[in-house]
């Protein structure tokens, strides 16, 4: 029905913050496994908040999957939470 | 009278479009050029709230079951609704709109009207095509390269939310007296906005079949015979490029509805989904400075069937408990086999004006607990305090887009 994997991995990350209309430029992530994903695109980001807690969601792609990264700008800290690789085809 | 309003156009109409399904390719570069459906919940049985461009392309309408959409579309991509991303999308649509007027209406999620009637002399001096085409660009540049809009430009609302109508996706146009014909004459009835089925019956019962036949409809039978009402004279205004609908309508009622997740729930399980409509309602209604004196049930059964309930209370309430309290006692007399349940709250009145009696403790201390439950809900996140019985109805009964209505983005 739909190609999206929902996780939770602490994730490092290389960004530039900058100005203007999109002042995060998010370069490349490592996940756990050691893997290295450079970004190609941002799709969107936008802010999310829960009280006074704001989570800022960066939807990214490598060029051959999507991702979603959320940065928690009270914790400093980055997850991937959600990655999206194929496409179901039903018969 | 059958002059058309010949002054400058100066209503912008700003439609996104297929805004949910455009956002949510924006965000997920992998799914541009795809068919994409959102839906609310992730059931082939659940009814699709926006549909892309490639999707429609196929067939596939608002509304339609997933599950027939994938009849016709096979490869089509189900992806549930993601409201913060909207509303993310709104706020800067928005914002842009605001640079250009301080008279703009978000009339929905995805679509507003600057009027520039009273702008600044700068903004005035330049023409509105091109400030459109400017819109469209910042669109692309502010939020991300797969937006697009639709924009209409006329002297009135109306019309200038027909012609953002007329090139769809990403058009411009203008309608002005010199081509109202034209324009009115490539469309049907009922792509005119406010004119659906009962209204085009109407129409038809006096031999106007045509949106040109009704622009030459006369303005007694408009409204002696047509409407029977004023409604008639607005019709013909409006069709003249004259406003009439420029006017704000106060809140009236507050409610939510939910289809059940399983249609074989116990009463039990119902009441706990009825008690977090409840919550939710009392939450927005609060979030509004208003209380309610009457309060409305209803359920629609597996057979089709719809059942409802009401009463009014001497005392205005806001409270979630009273609320809560007065929906259950209504729901006790609710069928069996329920689909869907629902609840609003009306005759609304602000919070400020109540007086409250210097006797009446309990009053007095259910609002001060409701105030600091909101406190915290507000300063910790939503549901952060909720009461025992909705401690397992969170996974279902989620916030969703309230369509219609932009007081609570």
């Amino acid at each position: 029905m739909n190609d999206e994997t929902f996780i939770n991995e602490q994730i490092e990350v290389i960004a530039v913050f900058g100005g203007g209309h999109h002042p995060v430029k998010i370069l490349k992530f490592k996940r756990p496994s050691g893997r290295v994903i450079e970004v190609t695109e941002l799709g969107l980001r936008h802010p999310v908040s829960n009280g006074n807690k704001t989570i800022h969601m960066f939807d990214v792609t490598d060029g051959g999957a999507d991702y979603r990264l959320e940065f928690d700008s009270e914790r400093l800290t980055w997850h991937l939470t959600m990655e999206a690789d194929h496409y179901e085809r039903v018969q | 009278m059958n002059e058309f309003n010949n002054e400058r156009p100066l209503i912008m109409h700003i439609d996104l479009n297929s805004c949910f399904a455009t956002v949510e390719q924006q965000a997920r570069p992998m799914l541009r050029g795809r068919p994409i459906a959102i839906i609310n919940r992730m059931t082939e049985h659940t009814a699709i709230i926006t549909a892309s461009y490639e999707a429609k392309a196929k067939g596939v309408k608002v509304g339609m079951k997933f599950r027939e959409a994938k009849a016709l579309c096979p490869d089509i991509i189900a992806l549930e609704s993601d409201p913060s991303k909207y509303r993310y999308v709104y706020h800067r649509l928005l914002d842009i709109m605001k640079e250009y007027s301080a008279h703009v209406t978000m009339k929905s999620i995805d679509e507003g009207v600057i009027d520039f009637h009273n702008t600044t002399a700068e903004i005035q001096g330049r023409d509105l095509v091109e400030i459109g085409m400017e819109i469209k660009q910042r669109l692309k540049d502010e939020i991300g390269v797969w937006m697009r809009c639709n924009i209409g430009i006329a002297t009135n609302r109306f019309l200038a939310k027909t012609a953002a109508g007329l090139h769809k996706p990403d058009g411009l146009d203008v309608i002005t007296p010199a081509n109202i014909h034209e324009v009115l004459g490539t469309m049907k009835m009922t792509d005119l906005t406010g004119i659906a089925h009962r209204n085009e019956k109407r129409l038809n019962s006096v031999g106007i079949f045509t949106p040109l036949e009704f622009l030459n409809t006369d303005v007694v039978t408009l409204q002696k015979i047509v409407f029977k009402s004023v409604v008639g004279r607005w019709w013909y205004d409006r069709l003249r490029g004259f406003e009439v609908d420029d006017v704000e309508s106060d809140i009236k009622r507050v409610g939510r509805q939910y289809v059940l997740e399983s249609f074989n729930l116990s009463q039990d399980e119902i009441s706990q989904r009825l008690h977090h409509l409840c919550e939710s309602v009392g939450s927005r209604m609060r979030s509004q400075h208003k209380s309610a004196r009457g309060i409305y049930v209803y359920a629609k059964t597996l057979e089709r069937g719809y059942w409802h309930a009401s009463m009014m209370s001497q005392v205005p309430f806001s409270s979630d408990q009273t609320i809560s309290l007065l929906a259950r006692q209504l729901f006790e007399k609710a069928p069996d086999g329920l689909k869907e349940i629902g609840l609003h709250c009306y005759e609304l009145e602000p919070i400020e004006s109540q007086q409250v009696s210097f006797f009446n403790d309990q009053i007095v201390h259910e609002r001060q607990v409701t105030g600091a439950v909101d406190g915290i809900n507000n300063r910790f996140g939503e549901r952060t305090i909720h009461s025992a019985n909705t401690l397992g109805t969170g996974i279902y009964v989620k916030q969703k887009i309230p369509f219609g209505s932009t007081r609570y983005l």
